[in-house]
This record gives C-alpha cells, structure tokens and sequence, in this order.
C-alpha cells in the first residue's frame, strides 16, 4: 500500500507537475462589476490556453481604498506584477522607481494607441493605455423644446450653451438648467477642468516653471462656471445630479459614458441628447483620464507580465471589454473604428471628445494640485464667492508643492 | 514548570505579546518615525530632526485642523455632559415606559457611526428635514444644506455627535446616580431640604466622579474625532480636524509618515495636557467639597 501511495507522488511529481505553469504572474485590477469580472476572467482563461507556461492570479481591488492597497504593496515590496492604474498615479509611482519602463513596448504600438502622453513622465513610458474616459455635455431635448428651441439643436459655443441652460433654468419650480458638483473629492475638478482649458487657461507657463492658475482666463471660466452654478444649478454630488437629469429636472450636464449604461439598465425614458463640450468657438476641450495597465519593478516575470499586458490591450479584446463594460471607450484607434461604437451616436461623441480631450499635468503632486483646484473652485462657489482670490490662493499652494 | 508564577506567565503572554507587536512598537516606532522625512512610496529616508515639528507649527492646515478641534471639543463636552445629566435625572424617576426612553436614548450610541452619518448628511441636505424644521421657525437654512457651508458644516457635525453620545453618558450618570445612596436624600428631606438643593449638595458632588470620568473620556474621544468628518464632508468647508490631518497627510493622500507622525504626537501632548488639566481641576473641586 505504502509502496503505491510512493508510486503515485512520484508520477505526479514527474508529469503532474510538468504540466503546471512555470511562471505565475499576480494582477490587481479594479472591474469587479458582476456584468464585467466575467470577461476579464475569460481574457485571462484565453491568455493561459494560448500561453501554457504562464498563470495568471487575479486580485479584485476597489476604486474606495485599491490607490492605498498599492502604495501599501510597494511599500512592503510585495507588489504584483501587473496593476491596473488610474492616469493621475502613473507620475506619483514612477518617480520612486516602482514601475518598470515600458518605452520600447510603447514606441511600437504608438500609432494605434491614444493617452501614451498620460503614461509618459520625463520622457519615459510606464504603463500602456487600456481604455480612456471623457466627459461629453448631456442635454435633455424634452426641456430644450420647452425652452422653445428647435428638436434639432445642440448649443454650437458656449455662449448659446450658457443662454440655454438659463432659459431652461428658468422654465418653473424644480427645474435646473445645469448640474452642478457639491464639494465632492476627486470629482469637481473634472467638471471645472473642461471649462478651464476650453476658455484656453494653461496650468503651468510654457516653460512649466510656474503655475498660471490665476490667470485671466482662468477667472473666466471659473466666472462662466459660477454663473451657471449661481443661476440655474442643481447642486449636488455626481451621483444626485444624474439621479435629476434622467428624472427630467436638469437640461445640461457634463457627465462620463457610465450615464448611458445607466439608462439602458434602469431603462430610463429620457429624449437624450449628447454633444461635445461647447467652447468660444465649437468645440471645446473636456477632461481626458483613463485606465492603464503597468509592470511593476519589482516583478520577477516582466515578460511574462507584458505579454499579458499586450493580449489585454489588443484592438479585438478592448471591443470585447468595452461591450461588457458599457462604460469605457478603447485606447485603441482601431478598436474606436469597430462597428459597436461607430453604430451608437452616444458612443461616437465620446470617441471624437476623446480626440479633443486634454488630460491633467503628468506629475507626482498632481493628487495634491488636484485637491488646491477644488478647493479654489469650492471657495467660488460655496464659500467666499470671489473668483481671483481663490485662484491666487491655488496657484501659490501649487507653486509650493512643487518646489517641494 | 507547573509553578503557578509560569502557569501565570504562559497565560498572560498572549496579551503580553499583543501589547508589545501591536501598541508599544507601533507608539515607539512612530515617535521616531516624526523625526524622518520617511514617505511610505520612498524606499530611504532621513533624519530630519524637528524639522516636521518646526513644518508644523507653520503649516496653516495643522493649524486650522487643530482650531476646529479645539471648537468640537470645546463645543461638545459641555452639552454632551449637561444633556446627558439631565437625561440620566429624567429616566431615573420611577414612571410607566422609562425602559423605552432608557433604549430609546441609549440605541444611537450602539448604532454604527457611518449609518448615523450617513443618515445625518441627509436630514442637513438642501430641502432636508433639518432644513425644513428650520424654515418652520422662521431661520433660513444655508442654500446648498448645512454641510455645504462654512458657517454651518463644522456644528452640524457637532449637533450630531451630542445626539449620538448622550445615550452612553447618560448610562453612566444612571449608574453613579444609583451609586447614592437613599439615606442621603431622606436624612436631607427630614432637614428641610428641597429638591433643588438636595441636588445642589448630594446628588452633585457624589456624582463628581462619575463626571471626571466623563468628561476625560469624552474630550480623548472628541480630540480623536475622524470618523463623521470623513463620511460626511471629507474635511471641506472648514470642517478638517486633526486625526482627518493626521490620515490626509499619512495615508490618503501626502503618504508622509514621518510628517503625520510627528502631528499625531503632537495631538498626544494636546490630549494629555488636557486630560491632566481636566483631572486636576475637578478633583481640586472634588476636595472643596
């Protein structure tokens, strides 16, 4: 009995074991959605069939405290090999040196892909793009009728945009004609920031010596926004603005492709409009960030871990993500072509804002300057009402920071 | 071996090497930590000497963390300990259904801070019902909801704090008032005392303790204050207290260790010259009595 029991650990150990995986690989993403896990998991399924000497270890994290569990890994040197990473922490990460360069990889793909300018810090690539999220104007066409405007309009600047949302504004009790963000962390810049740059504002001076942030133009975006936020504004947190707007109580607001898979869900009745972000002369720049995937630095098996990279961010499997996902546009130029997005007119305004989008200084302070443009434009609105002071007030801290 | 000394020693380890891992290294560590530029993404560190004290003590945010909790502290102490007295003389009386109020103020104090919170953010939004009590009486509420507003956010959060902790205080005042004794009350009755002076001069001062007891836990709990500023406004609108600071400028968003170290042995030395100064003054009363 003994001697078959040795018998058997030995076959195993001899053959058993050769059909295990040589490398295992550990990625930590963010898409635990029950609609989306299942196809990330079958990417992975696809890869190991098609790379049988590599294992791939999924990790779930969450958008409330997955920025902490990485910092924490990288702090402990227990990091995995792949991350999946928000755009604003490629900078903060690989200043200390925990992602590995990827800048070869990315000069080969840079033609298809867009957003390598958000994995780039100091001329080097850290990570590849996967998908990339914008913010388009939503309008509700029922109350713009009421307004007494045409069924085919769309505000062609920003002045015919500010008139509408007035005039919608002032149809009757509960009725708002722009949603405006509450002091919400993380958030509210996104909403200013199109504002900002489609009045032509600059963060930092050319030479990016120093912050401009209380420029002129500055003031006046910061102006236009609070006119809008003072006269017609719902005010309340992303997620109330959206409740309103599919209630029918809001005409404009600025929202991410996350609304659209709303509707669909909820099977909301809303007569939807979707339209670039107006600017002086149509159209405008709205907010870019995205979704990139990363080697760390301290990963053992970084080919093992680009190559999966590579499989994930594919044209065909970035269609696949961003059908199941219903809230994410490819990075992958070839992949916008796809007949999916070229179908769906919502989904093509994304795709063209995505190509008239700006994205946030690559920077490691860039959290921080985040949080000192909230509170500028927090100060503006809820607080002191002065526009230049609060923008004075901003461009010192971020001046600071910098230095720093 | 089996001598009662290392029978004692073999049970008391467990506790002992909880003590050792999880509370003195981690205040030892981070005593030292406040002396090192140490940033949890950066593999080196520095000595850097006093210098994040020195940072501190100019750093506007520190200083205005700590001035809003100064005015929780202040703010709250005094009528979380008033009201929950005068609860705890309420229930005390013999009357039909004093169980229920006895619950009823003791549930919040057992509910999670987060669902009181987050049920709080929306009674003080616009059109809430806080809102609408205050058009009732004539006051106009803030137009954005009372968290929204710089006059109002940093109160509102304090108003709450008072409901949800008197229920507690209110269970301990009970206890010390059960603790005197009825000789007392009767041999004052037969003097000729009233009421009001038999509180005056026996319930009071008997219950001296109980309050020192209180009023120290309550001020180390109120410096401490994270929790309801967090969930309900992230410490805008002037709101930001010093252990918000302390996790800001350590783990949400700086990740300066060294920096949030030295600031929450700073919040220490706070809490304890406090304490000291609360225990000094009422048991120099305590002794006049």
């Amino acid at each position: 009995m003994n001697k078959r029991c040795l018998l058997t650990v030995l076959l195993y150990w001899l053959f058993g074991a050769s059909v295990q995986a040589s490398e295992t690989i550990e990625w930590w993403q963010f898409w635990t959605d029950p609609g989306v896990k299942p196809t990330i998991q079958a990417m992975v399924n696809e890869f190991e069939q098609a790379n049988p000497d590599i294992e791939v270890k999924l990790t779930d994290l969450t958008w409330a405290n997955g920025h902490e569990k990485i910092v924490i890994s990288f702090a402990s040197g227990k990091a995995p090999d792949v991350l999946e990473l928000g755009s604003d922490w490629i900078a903060q990460f690989a200043v200390h040196g925990h992602l590995a360069e990827t800048t070869a990889d990315a000069l080969k793909d840079s033609a298809d892909f867009r957003g390598w300018s958000m994995a780039t810090y100091q001329g080097k690539v850290y990570a590849r793009p996967w998908i990339l999220g914008t913010r388009v104007l939503f309008a509700n066409r029922d109350l713009l009728t009421k307004a007494g405007y045409e069924e085919d309009f769309v505000p062609a600047d920003q002045q015919e945009f500010k008139e509408a949302a007035f005039k919608i504004g002032n149809l009757g009790r509960n009725i708002y004609g722009w949603g405006s963000n509450t002091a919400e962390k993380h958030r509210l810049y996104k909403k200013f920031l199109p504002f900002f740059w489609t009045t032509g504002a600059q963060l930092f001076t050319d030479d990016d010596k120093y912050c401009v942030l209380s420029s002129k133009k500055a003031a006046d975006a910061l102006l236009l926004y609070k006119e809008l936020h003072d006269s017609c504004g719902y005010v309340a947190t992303q997620r109330g603005i959206e409740d309103a707007f599919l209630d029918g109580k809001i005409g404009f607001i600025l929202s991410g492709d996350w609304l659209l898979k709303r509707i669909e869900l909820e099977k909301r009745e809303i007569n939807l409009v979707s339209t670039l972000m107006p600017g002086p002369r149509f159209p405008g720049r709205s907010f870019l960030g995205g979704e990139f995937l990363a080697v760390t630095e301290a990963s053992t098996h970084k080919a093992a871990a680009a190559k999966l990279i590579e499989f994930i961010t594919s044209p065909e499997n970035q269609v696949r993500f961003c059908k199941a996902s219903r809230s994410a546009n490819p990075s992958s130029k070839t992949a916008q072509e796809d007949e999916y997005f070229r179908s769906n007119a919502h989904l093509q305004t994304f795709i063209k804002q995505i190509a008239m989008a700006k994205h946030p200084p690559v920077d490691p302070n860039w959290v921080e300057m985040e949080t000192a443009i909230e509170e500028a434009v927090e100060d503006a609105l809820f607080g002191s009402g002065l526009i230049a002071e609060p923008l004075m007030k901003a461009r010192i801290k971020i001046d600071k920071l910098r230095r720093r | 071996m089996n001598s009662p000394k290392s029978t004692a020693l073999v049970l008391a380890l467990p506790w002992g090497a909880t003590l050792i891992l999880f509370w003195l290294f981690p205040l030892v560590y981070s005593f030292v930590m406040g002396f090192t530029d140490y940033r949890l993404l950066v593999a080196d560190y520095q000595w850097v000497g006093w210098s994040n004290y020195r940072e501190l003590f100019l750093d506007p945010d520190f200083g205005a963390a700590l001035k809003n909790t100064f005015v929780f502290v202040i703010g709250t102490i005094p009528v979380t300990t008033v009201v929950a007295l005068g609860l705890a003389l309420l229930v005390s009386r013999g009357f039909k259904g004093r169980g229920i109020f006895r619950a009823g103020f003791f549930l919040p104090s057992v509910t999670s801070m987060v669902v009181i919170a987050l049920i709080f953010t929306n009674l003080y939004q616009r059109g809430g019902y806080v809102a609408m009590l205050a058009e009732l009486v004539g006051l106009s509420p803030p137009e954005y909801g009372f968290l929204y507003d710089q006059g109002t956010a940093l109160y509102s959060i304090m108003a709450m704090d008072v409901w949800m902790s008197v229920g507690y205080y209110m269970l301990i005042f009970l206890a010390g008032l059960k603790a005197i004794p009825d000789e007392l009350y009767e041999a004052a009755e037969i003097a000729g005392a009233g009421k009001l002076r038999q509180f005056g001069t026996i319930t009071l001062p008997l219950l001296r303790p109980v309050a020192l007891f209180i009023v120290v836990i309550n001020s180390i709990k109120s410096f401490q204050v994270f929790v309801e500023i967090f969930v309900m406004t992230k410490g805008k609108f002037d709101t930001a207290t010093a252990v918000y600071f302390i996790y800001n400028e350590g783990l949400a968003t700086h990740f300066r260790f060294g920096y949030a170290s030295a600031a929450a042995y700073v919040l220490f030395i706070i809490i304890a010259v406090f304490s000291a100064v609360q225990f000094a003054l009422l048991r120099r009363r305590e002794a006049l009595w």
